[in-house]
């Protein structure tokens, strides 16, 4: 597996994970019996929480249903370890091969792990394409219909009676060990391809579309991997209660640990440590403050709740004043270490082979709006072509639809051999053409650097991405940039970004959507200057979309205009200058009254 | 025949509760991003103060008035004390407040007023049915089903025509420049509050007088079906809440009376199974609010 992040992050991160979970492994043997096995659910919530973390923290889809698959791996894990005698009493319904087996607790664990990867396949496969409040329904409604499958499947789970006679096999060593597991899978899939990918879809799932990112197909990934994670933290807390119901598995215990992810902070495995800390923390205290206490000159009653209304309490306070959760968005190593990038070595951005991208007879409608009407263009490899027109004549929708955000509603598009109309959204970067957004559209709290080598990675096969990431900065002239936060930087600085993470995926055809939007005379010189570079030594073809015609007449050896939909002139600057169609659209008919 | 025509009846009743409660998420979803889960527990006070004004031998009527009342200032204040600081925070940060809100009342319930289910006095008339044909309705099903038209009327009216009405609306296409054109955030998240208090308000009438009792969970598992109508019927979207109520409340109804009595124990999975199918289907729910297609590349 490649991790994007640097040794000098990853090292640090790792060995502190160990020294963590092994510190409270060692410290739990100089401790009571009842703070010893608080230490244990202390470990097995972790496992679990940085299970979700990875992959609502990675995604950005908050995810009820994880407990589904911890209630997986519970059972079927305690099916293969419950002593065939007991099988036999509890359990009269169980099919002869399963009643007849008994594995041990590692064995059993990681079939248990092995059923839930399959479940959650099976699972990811039928939401794959769903995204926001509709994924997130989903794994609620995954948690009720598992929930409900416990209860009904009586041969096998006991339906909603306790499932007891497990072998207690979770002591503190177990559980650290399956945390630690837990940990540093999360902490490696965050900076893996795969997590940065995610966290780009995150943040902005079209733009990461754009440079080459199958969306969901990391979400199904970052599912399983979470899943199975589940099933290794299930199969360690049957282990460790010996009894438990479906019950075990529902709504209150997902509120309970979604409420430590949310605390500490989702997106970091630095946030699912202190949540779970400060959570177990503060239920351990308030708990035996609910037994009530003698304080020797008063005794505090008996309160019922006193638990839930604090950890209640807890969440409010905790969210008022960090809102992202106590870690924020970075790892601890990410704060406080320093990154030094000396020695990347840079490559040259040659433009991919081209051919000419030929648009027929394309048409969208939005409803009854029609924004595209039967425009016919092509573009030739290597020209700067400028796109003109009136706000709302179509030239976005356009170029959506020839970098296929959207899909035309008739008409081809072909490149080569190439059918655009049927090529996937996140193919459109490594065919050659990439582009830039209108509303700038970054990975918004990912790095600068981290912004541009997710697109570096995603394209090209991924080869070379640390240099070309380098040198496509350095093309902007954004290089001392990148380690700050995208949404750090001016507007100036966050266009020329885009740009550079367009040209890493080494495109032959740019698409830019008013790139001099918002800049001023010398911002916007120094902008044509470069785009002019680009087409001269990469030879990258540009279309230029942009409402400074001296800009568009300076930069381009074409253009084509637009208005209300239509294609209504074509030729040089100054033939275009010169369409009478053209001055009606942008001044209006004289009126000879 | 009359058996379809009878569980129709009971679906529309059930179904309308749902759309009601439904709505109530949509209404301040589409304000301020919230799913409030502490909207179960509006639902419980509303229970509860119909509960005291009973044993106050209060008439059902001015119970009513009151259970309503109480839900809609729950509301407000719940805003004002939780919501408001978190405001501009994502939406798992909101929901999860919510969840500690609702959290905290449960315990407040049990401790203050009882663990227990508690009974609430319930006119005859509405523990009493009628026969059409071969067909009995129970009256409480006729009221459900008129109160959730009348209010939905109501509703329609109110956001069509009246100031508020229409500056919510504006206020859901895009909160920002809602208030740039003058109209103040802090009163029309208010406002969207206390409709959604109402609302609760009222679906915890038409609930409690279906089971004439109250318990401090009373909320959880009808708000819990209303989240899941409101997002199938796309989040958001007023229509779509009211329609995903609705299929939800069929989907439900028409399962426990059809379903064979083999199968009855899986009946949630399998209903929550056609919701994720439909789901699947239109992932932006039946009726995708339009903001979500109005958004610019």
């Amino acid at each position: 597996m490649r991790i994007t992040a640097p040794r000098s992050h990853i090292l640090p991160a790792l060995s502190m994970l160990f020294i963590a979970v092994a510190a409270v492994a060692v410290v739990s043997g100089f401790t009571s019996a009842t703070i010893a096995r608080s230490l244990v659910v202390f470990l097995i919530s972790l496992t679990a929480i940085s299970a979700m973390g990875l992959y609502s923290g990675n995604s950005g889809i908050l995810s009820f249903g994880h407990l589904a698959f911890m209630a997986v791996g519970a059972y079927a894990s305690s099916l293969l370890t419950l002593p065939a005698n007991i099988k036999g009493a509890t359990l009269p319904g169980l099919p002869d091969w399963l009643a007849d087996t008994t594995l041990g607790f590692w064995p059993a664990t990681l079939a248990a792990i092995f059923v839930t990867i399959a479940l959650a396949m099976l699972i990811g496969l039928a939401i794959w394409r769903l995204e926001g409040s509709a994924a997130t329904i989903a794994t609620l409604a995954l948690l009720i219909i598992m929930h409900g499958v416990l209860i009904g499947w009586r041969d096998v789970t006991r339906g909603a009676q306790t499932f007891f006679g497990v072998p207690r096999e979770t002591g503190i060593w177990t559980a650290a060990i399956g945390c630690l597991v837990a940990l540093v899978v999360a902490r490696l899939y965050r900076d893996s391809v795969s997590g940065l990918r995610l966290r780009g879809g995150r943040e902005n799932a079209i733009a990461a579309t754009a440079v080459g990112v199958n969306v969901p197909r990391e979400r199904f990934i970052a599912f399983v991997i979470s899943a199975a994670l589940m099933a290794l933290s299930g199969a360690l807390l049957a282990h460790f209660l010996g009894a438990f119901s479906p019950k075990k598995f529902y709504f209150t215990d997902t509120f309970f640990l979604l409420a430590m992810l949310i605390v500490g902070g989702m997106s970091t495995v630095t946030g699912a440590i202190m949540g779970a800390t400060v959570v177990t923390l503060v239920t351990e205290l308030l708990r035996r403050l609910e037994t009530g206490i003698d304080l020797g000159f008063m005794a505090i009653p008996q309160v019922f709740g006193t638990t839930q209304i604090g950890i209640g309490l807890l969440i409010l306070v905790a969210l008022v004043k960090r809102p992202d959760g106590l870690s924020g968005l970075l790892e601890w190593e990410e704060r406080f270490i320093p990154l030094r990038r000396k020695g990347v070595k840079t490559v040259p951005l040659i433009a991919a082979q081209s051919e000419p991208v030929i648009a027929q007879n394309l048409t969208k409608r939005f409803g009854g709006v029609v924004a595209t009407n039967d425009v016919t263009i092509t573009i030739k490899p290597g020209e700067i072509l400028g796109l003109i027109g009136p706000n709302g004549s179509g030239k976005t929708t356009l170029v959506n639809q020839l970098s296929g955000i959207l899909r035309p509603s008739e008409g081809r598009i072909s490149m080569g051999a190439h059918d655009l109309v049927k090529l996937p959204p996140h193919r459109f970067a490594d065919v050659g053409l990439a582009r830039t957004f209108q509303n700038i559209r970054l990975f918004e709290t990912l790095s600068v650097f981290q912004n541009v080598h997710v697109a570096a990675l995603s394209t090209k096969g991924g080869i070379d991405a640390d240099a070309r990431t380098m040198s496509a900065l350095n093309l902007m002239d954004v290089a001392h940039h990148a380690d700050a936060q995208a949404n750090t930087l001016s507007y100036g600085d966050q266009r020329r970004v885009e740009i550079a993470r367009a040209l890493v995926c080494q495109p032959s055809l740019i698409f830019l959507d008013e790139p001099a939007a918002g800049m001023n005379r010398e911002e916007t010189d120094d902008l044509m200057e470069r785009l002019r570079g680009l087409n001269r030594d990469l030879g990258i073809g540009i279309l230029l979309i942009d409402h400074d015609l001296a800009l568009v007449n300076a930069l381009c050896d074409r253009i084509v205009v637009l208005n209300e939909g239509r294609l209504i002139a074509e030729g040089t600057p100054d033939e275009v200058r010169q369409n009478k169609a053209v001055i009606e659209a942008y001044i209006g008919t004289s009126n000879h009254s | 025949m009359d058996l379809i025509l009878q569980q129709t009846v009971n679906a529309f009743a059930l179904g309308g509760t749902y759309a009601l409660l439904a709505l109530g998420l949509a209404v301040v979803f589409s304000i301020m991003g919230l799913i409030n889960f502490a909207h179960g527990e509006l639902m419980t006070i509303a229970g509860y103060v119909l509960m005291y004004c009973g044993l106050a031998g209060f008439p059902f009527a001015l119970s009513v008035c009151f259970a309503v009342m109480a839900a809609m200032t729950a509301a407000v204040v719940m805003e004002r004390v939780a919501f408001r600081t978190v405001r501009n925070a994502s939406g798992a940060t909101m929901l999860v407040t919510s969840f500690a809100v609702a959290m905290v009342l449960q315990v407040l319930f049990q401790n203050l007023i009882s663990a227990r289910s508690q009974p609430v006095i319930i006119p005859d008339f509405l523990g009493s049915s009628i026969r059409i044909g071969d067909v009995v309705i129970g009256t409480n099903k006729i009221v459900a089903i008129a109160a959730t038209l009348a209010m939905l009327v109501a509703l329609e009216l109110f956001m069509k025509k009246q100031k508020h009405g229409i500056a919510m609306r504006a206020a859901a296409e895009d909160f920002a420049i809602a208030r740039l054109m003058g109209i103040r955030g802090n009163t029309v998240i208010a406002g969207a509050f206390a409709l959604s208090g109402l609302l609760a308000g009222v679906a915890a009438v038409l609930w409690v007088s279906q089971r004439s009792s109250v318990d401090p969970l009373m909320g959880f598992t009808p708000v819990l079906k209303a989240f899941i109508a409101a997002i199938l019927g796309g989040l958001g979207s007023l229509r779509g809440a009211v329609l995903g109520g609705f299929v939800l409340g069929f989907i439900e109804v028409y399962l426990a009376a059809f379903l064979p009595a083999s199968m009855q124990e899986f009946r949630e999975p399998i209903g929550l199974t056609i919701v994720v199918l439909l789901l699947i289907a239109r992932p932006n729910g039946l009726i995708p609010s339009a903001t979500l297609q109005a958004q610019k590349v």
